[in-house]
């Protein structure tokens, strides 16, 4: 079969690392790069010659018969770089997050709506192995029914204010929530559905304009509560810490990156009666290349395996506009002291 | 490669500077902890004295930011530096990772060499031909390293390692041109020290370089029973061990402390070809068992 051929639109830190994997990987080749920069452009020119490189993505999608597209450029430029792409009938990798704003995203699903294309958005904490290993415990149903759900996340990250793009709530949509904790929100959806309501109350204390702390209470449409507490400015945590909490009537489960404990009240698909704990090693599973991690690698494999199939993965863009609806709510009740917000009245229709 | 006969051998066991710098990649709560500990940089200079006393004379560092106190700590006291070989790695990713996150890539790279006075050229530069770029993206890179190195300076240095994050992109891309000009500038630049590579690919990486030619590379990975950071699994990273074609540093022996010593190192040196082990040390009695075990397995097994 012939390699599919990968276009990268954005060839900055995460344009660099797809370009990486999909190069590295059997079964597909980086063909195109679009990068405005002239010295991203000009180096790769010297060092990878057989990459043809354009200044202006959309030169690209005419010129280049694509197989995919990545678009790993700022926030805001996604959903028009991601209609252009699907346009071309070309398969759409969007790095996190989406949009903006959830409305701007149902731009990019209306146009999979009139022309569908394997697509994904890239929530890379779904192929971290204890996040994965516990979807796989909460949908084996060991914990009998969920009660309750507690996550906390926090990074050292921004003790000023932060400049670029990233800390411009125009072109990035927010602060914490748009950075490091929308992982958590799209964890928080992919393993208890959709939210029915939320409260929520934020502090900008240092980047003004978008937030730097965040907490938000939930109530799941399935009836299932919860809480997250998360801050890119806190200190002692040189990496993003994540944890889940999740009590049900028959057990606890508790969930980082680098470790999954189970309590369980009787024995259960294999797990013993009391505490189970798996660390990281034990849960390691190979890839057959690593850049910065093998989650970005299954991430990658699960994309590429579905363009050849014709199909989008769970995480698609439009569960990603999902995740945005449930953002969209969170600023609002924020902005209005913790009131109770719908997320789906936020973000357009469906 | 021409160095291939001159090149030192590498110290059997080199100190690890994860534990200094709070990196723990079992558990971020006992890396914070040993952050803590660390933070006072006389804990680290008596660590390497506890280490030197019983034999090991071999420090890797990255260019943390807690780098440059310590290289001043040793360059301050002979009496711990003198004799002792450093192993650097470069870049510190995390640093860039957050600078690109602020300012994005291309700004992070430009700044780093306006710091550095070469900056005012690149207007020149990037108005010339890619042929012309192609000479100064070299000139770029080297002192791109040399500023990272600068920290090293007066320091004996065994082997250069570049960070796994940037082998590993390299590899992915394919970059032969960027292996070629590192195997080449690093002995001549820092006094025959030797260009080596991290990597959590470790047949991957081999094979691509003995493809282009770099016959006997230095090769820092991952090793360990529990197959943890062994891309792409166990059985391929023991069988291109075996093959051999390379100097081969072990790191992750203890599978972040998952393992055992005593049956991490008895896996270890079944296998030939294990020239140098990399093991982190928090306590001096960890120090200590660490160091015995190492010695009394590779004895055991005439490795």
């Amino acid at each position: 079969m012939a390699d599919l051929r990968i276009g990268i639109i954005g060839f900055g830190k995460m344009g660099m690392l797809h370009g990486g994997i999909v190069n590295g990987l059997e079964g597909s080749t980086l063909a195109a790069v679009a990068e405005p920069s002239d010295l991203v452009a000009r180096a790769l020119k010297t060092l990878k010659p057989d990459v043809r490189v354009y200044s202006d993505y959309r030169e690209m999608l005419k010129k280049e018969d694509l197989d995919a597209a990545y678009i790993a450029t700022p926030v805001f430029q996604h959903v028009d770089m991601g209609i252009a792409c699907v346009e071309h009938g070309v398969s759409t990798f969007v790095e996190k997050p989406l949009s903006t704003t959830a409305s701007e995203a149902r731009r990019l699903v209306d146009a999979l709506e009139r022309r569908s294309v394997p697509n994904m958005v890239a929530w890379m904490m779904r192929y971290l192995p204890t996040f994965r290993r516990a979807k796989s415990l909460l949908e084996s149903g060991v914990l009998g029914k969920v009660i309750q759900f507690q996550v906390t996340m926090y990074v050292s990250q921004l003790f000023r204010k932060g400049k670029g793009w990233r800390y411009d709530k125009k072109k990035s949509g927010g602060g914490l929530i748009m950075g490091p904790c929308s992982h958590a929100l799209d964890l928080v959806t992919w393993y208890f559905g959709e939210a029915a309501f939320v409260n929520a109350r934020q502090n900008n204390f240092y980047s003004g304009e978008t937030e730097d702390f965040l907490h938000v209470i939930f109530e799941m449409k399935s009836g299932v509560t919860g809480w997250l507490d998360s801050s890119w400015s806190v200190r002692g945590h040189r990496l993003v810490e994540t944890r889940f909490d999740v009590h049900g009537t028959d057990g606890t489960l508790i969930v980082t990156d680098d470790i999954v404990k189970v309590f369980l009240e009787k024995e259960a698909a294999g797990l013993s009666r009391g505490w189970t704990i798996e660390r990281i090693p034990e849960l390691f599973e190979g890839v057959p290349i690593d850049i910065g991690g093998g989650q970005y690698t299954r991430e990658n494999i699960e994309f590429l395996r579905c363009v050849r199939e014709g199909r989008s993965p769970e995480n698609n863009v439009r569960a990603a506009w999902k995740v945005h609806r449930l953002i969209d709510a969170i600023y609002a009740s924020a902005a209005d002291r913790g009131a109770p917000k719908e997320p789906d009245a936020f973000g357009g229709e469906r | 490669m021409k160095h291939e006969t001159t090149r030192p051998p590498l110290d059997p066991i080199i100190l690890g500077h994860n534990p200094f710098f709070g990196v723990d990649h079992l558990s971020h709560e006992k890396g914070a902890a040993r952050d803590q500990k660390f933070s006072d940089i006389r804990n680290v200079t008596a660590m390497i004295r506890f280490a030197r006393e019983r034999g090991v004379d071999a420090l890797m560092l990255s260019t943390h930011p807690r780098a440059r106190p310590i290289c001043d700590a040793l360059r301050a006291e002979p009496g711990i530096s003198d004799g002792l070989r450093l192993y650097p790695v470069l870049p510190y990713i995390a640093k860039y990772v957050r600078m690109a996150n602020e300012k994005g890539l291309t700004n992070v790279v430009l700044d780093s060499l306006s710091g550095a006075g070469i900056g005012t050229k690149l207007g020149t530069i990037l108005k010339g031909g890619a042929g012309v770029l192609g000479r100064d993206l070299m000139k770029m890179i080297e002192t791109l390293i040399d500023l990272e190195m600068a920290v090293f300076t007066s320091l004996d240095l065994r082997a250069v390692f570049l960070h796994q994050a940037l082998t590993d992109l390299c590899l992915g891309l394919g970059l032969r041109g960027i292996f070629e000009f590192y195997e080449e500038y690093i002995p001549r630049r820092y006094n025959g020290a030797a260009a080596a590579y991290c990597t959590y690919n470790l047949p991957y990486l081999l094979r691509r370089l003995h493809e282009w030619g770099i016959e006997r590379p230095v090769i820092m990975a991952s090793f360990n029973k529990a197959g943890y950071q062994m891309n792409p699994d166990r059985p391929s990273n023991e069988r291109a061990l075996k093959e051999g074609g390379l100097s081969f540093v072990a790191m992750g022996t203890l599978a972040s402390g998952y393992l055992r010593p005593a049956e991490a190192y008895e896996y270890l040196f079944r296998f030939p070809n294990v020239d140098s082990i990399v093991v982190g040390v928090s306590t001096e009695a960890h120090a200590e068992e660490t160091f015995a075990v190492i010695r009394r397995e590779r004895e055991a097994r005439g490795a």
